[in-house]
């Protein structure tokens, strides 16, 4: 008898792994992709959930990167604007997972321009997109990254 | 007291302030395995940073995974020396660490 229940247990126990797993939980992490767009996992989807339509080539817009990285996990990126009224500068890189990379806001006396590093999975284009006066603009560079270290 | 998180350094220059800050932080993407186990890492990385100056918010960021470990910054705003500027970092786990520092004082 008791021997029956611990099987049935078993059963019920492995249903709900095989749920989690296989299906469950995914609408709510569909549910977050629509809102969050950090969790976006495609360039387009970022532009959408930030509700970018249209995003103006400029050559005001400076990324200063490598053009071959030989270590992805911390490539240097500087991104300046000189573009007046400039408030927003996001940095997407494309084809991480999830491309959006940071969003970073200046305030008054700020001066439109952000050094940090950044990890890249593959070979990526990076995207800068800044915003200024409520209308966006945008650059971007290739950014070759071997794994090996050894240029190729 | 618990050695601080965050590394700054501020450097005047025309009227202008260099900050440069290096945050010790693991940054997890929750995409890596642990090796041993085999299990999911979980994300752990900073997803809000804010530079204040005499109080008054001069640079805000929100950041994801794809910062690197151990975050660098290096950001320029108009200031003059005698500022305090305030720094505070907070991630995605309810962690959160600040640090204040006075221009062009050690």
């Amino acid at each position: 008898m008791e021997r029956r229940i611990f099987l049935k247990d078993c059963a019920l126990a492995s249903a709900a792994s095989m749920a989690f797993s296989t299906g469950l939980l995914t609408p709510s992490i569909a549910f977050a992709e629509e809102f969050d767009p950090f969790q976006a996992t495609s360039v387009d989807a970022v532009l959408k959930i930030l509700g970018i339509d249209e995003a103006e080539a400029s050559n005001r817009i400076k990324i200063t990167a490598p053009k071959i990285a030989e270590n992805g996990a911390s490539v240097p990126v500087i991104i300046n604007s000189a573009i007046e009224g400039t408030s927003e500068i996001i940095t997407i890189i494309s084809t991480n997972p999830k491309p959006l990379a940071a969003r970073n806001r200046f305030g008054k006396g700020a001066i439109p321009s952000i050094s940090s590093r950044i990890k890249m999975g593959q070979t990526t284009e990076v995207i800068a997109l800044v915003k200024a006066d409520d209308k966006y603009y945008s650059a971007k560079t290739k950014v070759k990254v071997t794994i090996g270290g050894c240029g190729g | 007291m618990e050695k601080s998180t965050i590394k700054i350094r501020l450097k005047e220059k025309d009227g202008q302030i260099w900050l440069r800050a290096l945050i010790k932080h693991p940054m997890e993407t929750g995409l890596r395995k642990d090796k041993m186990t085999g299990l999911d890492i979980p994300a752990h990385y900073i997803n809000d940073v804010v530079v204040e100056a005499n109080g008054e918010t001069v640079f805000s960021a929100d950041w994801s995974t794809s910062i690197s470990q151990n975050p660098f910054l290096f950001i320029k705003f108009s200031g003059s020396k005698g500022d305090t500027v305030r720094l505070t970092w907070k991630d995605n786990m309810g962690k959160s660490d600040f640090i204040e520092k006075t221009v062009g004082k050690r």
